[in-house]
């Protein structure tokens, strides 16, 4: 408890990441409303863990941080900039955010070590230095003896570690996490955050992950509840388990 | 890691695939190669074959045939004067059936021009003379019919005797059965008929002189027209016509290539749809994607072209065996041909990529993040 108020005290005076407000999200010619005016604000260095059952938003809300896809209504800043002026957002998801999936995506005809250089093409480095990065990554997140093995040939838990390191090749300031243990046994589901946790507190990176899990939400210094595409919930983690 | 990697790994996941996508689009390369290679060996082997006689000038009556119509003798009398010819040589030649082979060219020459010059002996003797019931047979002609000095070659209903068998420096003439203008015009009942007459100039007149005296030929001689050695096979209707129909054969079996690699590519685009959306999601530029797609289609073109001019080398080697076209054509596989395939291909290829890398980057990168 102590440790996660000197963290929100380290964070309270952070610039803001991400300021949404009045978020609006519409499918299916607008007869399907995922998000329906959502509003927070993110701090640089936060982690903040995004809950709510299925269908509330949270992927649809991931996907707008991440630039992955535009808002019906509503404002997106990040670092104060405006998201939807984004005039190269492949740009900013390769250079700030860090994606880690539920289903790892890692590419199948790739060995772990190339999977991880595959955000970096877009960092023109030279290919040494993309080998080199990835091989210190790889070995940051405990596979250095599984550089040369495609996917097929590691365990679930493995997978993520490697798209964990793949997340993290451009140096993102944002790791944006969708359900990471969620196709995980539960030791290696610990591992994974143990590990993302550990990165987002040694190299100060804002971790937005989502989350059916509360034991996985109380590791957050914050966390938003989301249902029917609105937050219902912003704040200490420890009382949104109490909440239920 | 390469971007090259990514490619020929994309291309590698299915290999059944790529494999028929590749075999597709070779056998219009290949077609390309064989047929273009064979007509254009028409013109290049006839070419040769005039240069080694050391003919400048060819008047002919090939209008619509590969082969020259018959005409007067007697027009080399209009021509022979002219200022800038050194010599001339009538000939009077054909596609026959001889023996056991179904097409042998059979070239009658007048007796002592220079169109006998080249012939060098590789057994045997000259005829004595232009009454001699005697042939000369080039070294491949001889091998078709399996004839050697000595031995009989019937052509129609005459039996002449095999003197000599000679190496004549080209395809065309060493295909050849020859024999003196006369025999010929007697076995054939073109009596005083001519189908070709060989004008060599005099040394000094240069391609403007030849194009000139051509002219004037033409006009001296209306009932046949002259031509620069080797553009009288280039310029006929015969030749046209064959070439037309091996270029319309190859478009078409490029088209089913092209089709193939559009399916393969648009396959691929579609199985690998949130494939793309995570390397979007990854911060790949959709400039990238469409790149990656393109590569991978021209890469497709390029080994199916190489494929490709394999299989039409093997293909026209074994066509050159053929008893239909043995000894009639000698293909022109040169390096200019197999270049051009190669580009085709590869033009196929990226051609073939435009509309799947255009679906490519229509892939929203929000699917990543579903299933």
């Amino acid at each position: 408890m102590n440790s996660k108020l000197s963290e929100s005290e380290q964070t309270a005076a952070s610039p803001f990441v991400f300021e949404a407000a009045g978020l609006k999200k519409d499918y299916d010619d607008g007869q399907v409303h995922a998000l329906r005016g959502v509003g927070f604000k993110v701090r640089e260095g936060e982690f903040v863990a995004i809950v709510g059952p299925s269908g509330s938003g949270k992927t649809t809300l991931l996907q707008l941080l991440g630039a992955l896809d535009r808002p019906t209504a509503g404002t997106l800043k990040y670092r104060g900039e405006s998201l939807l002026d984004l005039t190269n957002p492949a740009s900013y998801r390769a250079h700030e955010i860090g994606f880690i999936f539920q289903a790892f995506h890692l590419l199948p005809i790739f060995t772990a070590i190339e999977n991880v250089q595959i955000p970096m093409f877009e960092s023109h480095q030279t290919r040494a230095a993309r080998k080199t990065r990835a091989l210190e990554l790889l070995n940051a997140v405990g596979l250095a003896q599984r550089v040369n093995h495609f996917p097929a040939k590691l365990s679930g838990g493995e997978r993520q570690r490697v798209a964990v390191a793949r997340s993290l090749a451009n140096s993102p300031s944002v790791l944006l996490a969708d359900e990471p243990t969620g196709n995980l046994d539960s030791e290696s589901a610990k591992h994974i955050l143990d590990l993302i946790t550990s990165f987002h507190r040694d190299r100060r990176m804002t971790l937005i992950l989502i989350t059916h899990d509360m034991s996985v939400a109380s590791r957050a210094s914050r966390a938003i509840q989301m249902k029917d595409g609105q937050v219902v919930f912003d704040g200490d983690p420890a009382k949104l388990s109490r909440q239920g | 890691m390469t971007f090259f990697d990514v490619i020929t790994r994309g291309l590698k996941r299915r290999p059944i695939r790529t494999g028929l996508t590749l075999l597709g689009i070779s056998l219009g390369i290949a077609a390309v190669v064989a047929l273009i290679g064979l007509s254009r060996g028409l013109v290049t082997s006839w070419t040769a074959g005039m240069k080694e006689r050391g003919t400048d000038i060819v008047v002919h009556n090939m209008r619509g045939s590969l082969t020259p119509k018959p005409f007067p003798a007697a027009t080399r009398d209009r021509i022979a004067h002219l200022p800038g010819v050194a010599a001339t040589c009538m000939i009077l030649v054909d596609l026959m059936s001889v023996e056991t082979a179904e097409l042998m060219i059979v070239s009658g020459r007048e007796w002592d021009c220079f169109a006998w010059e080249n012939l060098k002996l590789v057994s045997g003797r000259m005829p004595k003379d232009q009454n001699e019931r005697a042939i000369l047979l080039g070294t491949t002609a001889a091998d078709i019919l399996k004839k050697k000095v000595g031995d009989t070659v019937q052509i129609e209903t005459e039996e002449l005797a095999v003197v000599g068998i000679v190496n004549g420096g080209a395809f065309v003439e060493n295909s050849s059965i020859i024999l003196s203008l006369p025999m010929l015009q007697q076995i054939t009942g073109n009596h005083d008929q001519i189908s070709a007459i060989d004008v060599r100039v005099t040394p000094g007149v240069n391609d403007a002189g030849i194009r000139s005296l051509c002219a004037e030929m033409s006009r001296l001689i209306p009932e046949a027209r002259a031509e620069p050695a080797g553009q009288h096979i280039a310029n006929s209707e015969g030749y046209r016509v064959i070439n037309g129909m091996s270029w319309g054969t190859s478009l078409l079996a490029i088209l089913v290539g092209v089709l193939g690699v559009t399916n393969t590519m648009l396959m691929s685009v579609f199985e690998r749809k949130q494939e793309i959306a995570i390397l979007l999601a990854l911060g790949w530029k959709r400039s990238r994607i469409v790149q990656m797609i393109l590569w991978e289609s021209l890469m497709l073109g390029f080994f199916g072209g190489i494929i490709g001019v394999l299989v039409g080398i093997a293909g026209v080697q074994m066509m050159k065996m053929a008893p239909a076209i043995r000894g009639l054509l000698e293909p022109n596989l040169s390096a200019g041909l197999m270049l051009m395939a190669i580009a085709i291909a590869v033009f196929v290829g990226v051609l073939s990529g435009l509309y799947p890398a255009w679906r490519s980057s229509r892939v929203e990168p929000s699917l990543a993040l579903h299933g």
